[in-house]
């Protein structure tokens, strides 16, 4: 029977609107997987059914009754927990006191750490998880505080769960485990929703599919009797994202590779092989936590090479430091670009000449503002940097975008033949989006090198000459030209792991 | 990835959006340009009319170059602070580091000559910042403990050694000439300082490094700024400011004892402070540290004027140092506001 219906939901952020009446059921030992692209509306879907967000319009049944829930207690009371994506745990406290969190066992006001213990080793338990309850939470592994997240969740009597993404952070076994919990769960009589990316876990786990696209519900069918294509095409819909730029044919095409990575391993990567030639884009494609980051890092010198060859001109390099990248010319965009690129509160020109600060200073060793401000000048316009022509401006005054192009002439005025990209487009809007795939084709026209690595498929089809898709640290397919598209990518992405 | 509400759909992309929108740059931009330190030379100017106003022997070229005197051995100590607060981290052992120095110069000077003796006072000013560099970049001790750790260990040997008594130094007394337009050396050896720090961290590559560890240390990492080197040079250069603070003291006064130099660290402090360093590092300079240490120093020269006790000047120094702090966040949450 059902234990959960909604009818009809609707939920605009601003202009926006997100959920555009979505009717939705959720049975009592049952899991449904709920799918859907970055952006489709999965998690706002969930969090308000758990109370985290009200919807604008539309009605919440639970048990056939009416619900309203105004808070996340609310839909704690009925019995509805949601395990965030986002993990909110107490890293100063232990394991024990984060399972209880917020529902600590008290005897005569006080807590009792005795029942508190009890209860988390029991939610721990039945995870079959093996975490040590004294231990405290910033010094687990980001699996193992996932594992305390859902732990926390089942401290709890909850009567239907929504997962959302629960595997992005954990190990194949902590999966494994996880999977075993959920049908323990379902056998109890549980209802479960379950967000994921990875079209295998549907397979393995799920009673009906439900797909998300633009708002609205555009696949409901049992698992019994859908194909994994078919769960794509209901995600990607016909608005499939044309390539942004045709490869770049004759010369560029067949230029050597200057960059090449063979057979390397790394952290969370084992035998990964790519190679950058001059005026071609290498994309390197995969979920988050599929190791693709972690392959960027480390051809930044950000991270150690633990085996296999990186290779520069064909000779052999090691890279012990980000600044041992640069003197061999290779360039690096992070992917938090507050956290790790910009230099807030520092002029706009400062920002784009550090790497450079030592040649532009020459032989006397003196900086000078005007220096710098020659520097931001000779590629203010080379890529369209929407800003007031002035170099002494904080680049915090900056959009998003254009941010992000500073940081990309950062590398250009130092020199730098290969470009390692990570995440170039996080955080940008939509026509910015449009101007980073511009300047970046703009740059391997220009004879660079460029690699990007991506968790966004929109990069990939959009600006890569060939591509390499990876799943849980290993390359599953490798892409050239027009096999590139989003149908190839998501379905390598997700399907590849069927076979397990 | 955040599956959140803003990210835009494949289908919006494919279209080739509109330009971005111009950003909002015009009213932010020009109060955040506006320098730090304006507000703060406005009040120093209002204090300089009112002390001039209020006291008959405070606006005269004599008074100007005690108060210059006065805040010059801390403003060679406030010179390494503000190098090292703009890339983030202190140094609390310099008011020690003042004491030590001191102290091995006036009891080693009579066995090993002045010469001597001023070298190996000068080595053990260094040897502080090789110290305190070490444990900050090699062990990775924050600095505020670091710091704390070798402020207390070199007073204690201090104390140890000089048992708190003022031991005289003879033939030393250079500091006390007044070679140039009748101002004190170490009033002129402050302005040295200031300038080669003003001009180390502007124009060299350095100077440019050390702000940007302080704006971002992950970021400066990745383009290439070797962060743990430079923050270690820069204890270092605290050390040579102690070492170069100690000698001026010693040779203004004529001796030196147990106890001196304590609470030179936190005067340093307040004065970099007070000048607009920001607390996180990015931000400020040494000519912002200078507005700082004239503030304090001609309110307590002006205050003495007055006849204003002691003990209330260090209510009315402790005051300030709130009062511009509250400023400056009230100043930064202003400006993010805008943003």
């Amino acid at each position: 029977m059902p234990f959960l219906n909604a009818l009809g939901i609707t939920k605009s952020f601003g202009p926006v609107k997100v959920l555009d009446g979505i009717d939705f059921t959720a049975e009592a030992g049952s899991v449904v997987a709920l799918l859907g692209e970055n952006g489709a509306g999965k998690s706002t879907f969930v969090k308000i059914l758990a109370g985290d967000h009200d919807a604008d319009g539309g009605e919440i049944l639970v048990g056939g009754q009416r619900s309203r829930f105004g808070s996340v207690a609310d839909a704690r009371a009925a019995g509805i927990r949601l395990i965030s994506q986002e993990i909110a745990d107490a890293g100063t406290l232990t394991v024990a006191e984060n399972v209880v969190l917020g529902a600590w066992p008290r005897r005569l006001g006080v807590v009792s750490r005795k029942e508190m213990r009890r209860r988390a080793a029991e939610s721990l338990a039945r995870l079959r998880a093996e975490i040590p309850l004294n231990r405290l939470v910033s010094r687990l592994r980001l699996g193992e505080r996932q594992m305390v997240e859902i732990a926390r969740a089942l401290a709890g009597e909850s009567q239907c769960l929504l997962f959302d993404e629960p595997t992005a952070a954990l190990s194949d076994v902590e999966a494994g485990r996880l999977f075993e919990l959920i049908a323990d769960l379902r056998e109890a009589g549980v209802a479960i929703v379950y967000i994921t990316h990875r079209l295998d876990e549907v397979f393995r786990i799920a009673d009906r599919a439900c797909v998300l696209r633009d708002g609205r519900i555009s696949l409901d069918r049992p698992v019994a009797e859908v194909k994994t294509t078919d769960l794509v095409e209901a995600m990607v819909g016909r608005a499939v994202a044309d390539r942004f730029v045709e490869p770049a044919d004759g010369p560029a095409q067949r230029a050597e590779a200057v960059l090449t990575l063979h057979e390397a391993s790394g952290d969370n990567f084992a035998g990964v092989s790519l190679s950058a030639a001059p005026g071609t884009v290498f994309g390197l494609y995969g979920k988050v936590g599929s190791g693709v980051s972690e392959v960027a890092e480390t051809l930044f010198g950000v991270r150690r090479l633990a085996g296999g060859e990186l290779r520069l001109d064909g000779r052999a390099i090691h890279l012990r430091t980000p600044a041992d990248a640069i003197r061999t010319g290779i360039g690096f965009l992070p992917p938090d670009r507050q956290g790790q690129a910009v230099l807030l509160g520092r002029p706009v020109a400062e920002n784009l000449a550090a790497p450079s600060w030592r040649r532009l200073a020459g032989r006397g060793g003196l900086m000078t503002r005007a220096r710098e401000a020659r520097a931001y000048r000779r590629w203010h316009d080379a890529l369209s940097v929407r800003s007031r022509d002035d170099p002494d401006q904080s680049i915090g005054t900056l959009s998003g975008g254009n941010q992000q192009k500073v940081l990309l002439a950062r590398w250009l005025e130092c020199g730098s033949r290969v470009l390692v990209l990570s995440e170039p487009t996080r955080g940008v809007d939509v026509g910015a989006r449009q101007e980073i795939y511009q300047a970046i084709r703009r740059l391997a026209a220009d004879g660079t090198a460029i690699v990007v690595a991506s968790s966004d498929y929109e990069d990939i089809v959009a600006i890569a000459d060939q591509a390499a898709v990876m799943v849980r640290g290993r390359v599953v397919a490798v892409l050239d030209g027009a096999d590139i598209t989003t149908d190839q990518l998501t379905e390598s992405a997700g399907g590849a792991l069927s076979v397990r | 990835m955040s599956d959140s509400a803003v990210t835009p759909g494949p289908a919006a992309v494919a279209a080739g959006g509109p330009p971005a929108p111009e950003p909002p740059v015009g009213r932010v931009s020009t109060l955040a340009r506006i320098p730090n330190s304006a507000a703060l030379v406005v009040f120093l100017i209002l204090e300089i009319v009112f002390f001039a106003a209020n006291s008959p022997y405070f606006l005269n070229w004599d008074n100007a170059t005690n108060i210059l005197t006065a805040i010059s051995i801390t403003g060679v100590l406030a010179a390494g602070a503000t190098l090292l607060l703009v890339s983030g981290q202190f140094d609390l052992s310099v008011g020690s580091g003042v004491g030590f120095v001191g102290l091995l110069l006036v009891e080693l000077q009579p066995h090993l000559g002045t010469a001597q003796a001023v070298l190996v006072a000068v080595a053990g000013g260094i040897a502080i910042g090789l110290l305190n560099g070490f444990l900050v970049n090699v062990l990775g001790i924050n600095a505020l403990i670091t710091t704390l750790g070798t402020l207390a260990i070199f007073r204690g040997f201090t104390l140890a050694v000089g048992e708190g008594q003022n031991i005289a130094v003879n033939g030393f007394d250079w500091a006390i000439a007044r070679p140039f337009l009748d101002v004190p050396v170490p009033a002129l050896v402050f302005v040295a300082v200031a300038v080669v720090f003003a001009l180390i961290m502007s124009f060299t590559v350095y100077g440019r490094e050390m702000y940007a560890i302080g704006a971002n240390s992950n970021a400066a990492r990745l383009v290439g700024i070797r962060v743990k080197r430079n923050l270690f040079l820069a204890f270092v250069i605290s050390g040579l400011c102690m070492a170069l603070a100690g000698l001026l003291n010693t040779s203004l006064i004529g001796s030196s004892s147990g106890t001196t130099g304590t609470g030179l660290e936190l005067a340093a402090v307040t004065a970099v402070i007070l000048g607009g360093t920001s607390l996180q590092g990015g931000t400020g300079g040494v000519f912002g540290t200078i507005i700082g240490l004239l503030i304090v120093g001609v309110l307590s020269n002006g205050l003495t004027l007055m006849n204003v006790d002691s003990s209330w000047q260090q209510v009315a120094t402790g005051s300030l140092l709130i009062l511009a702090v509250a400023f400056d966040r009230l100043r930064a949450n202003l400006l993010s506001g805008l943003r």
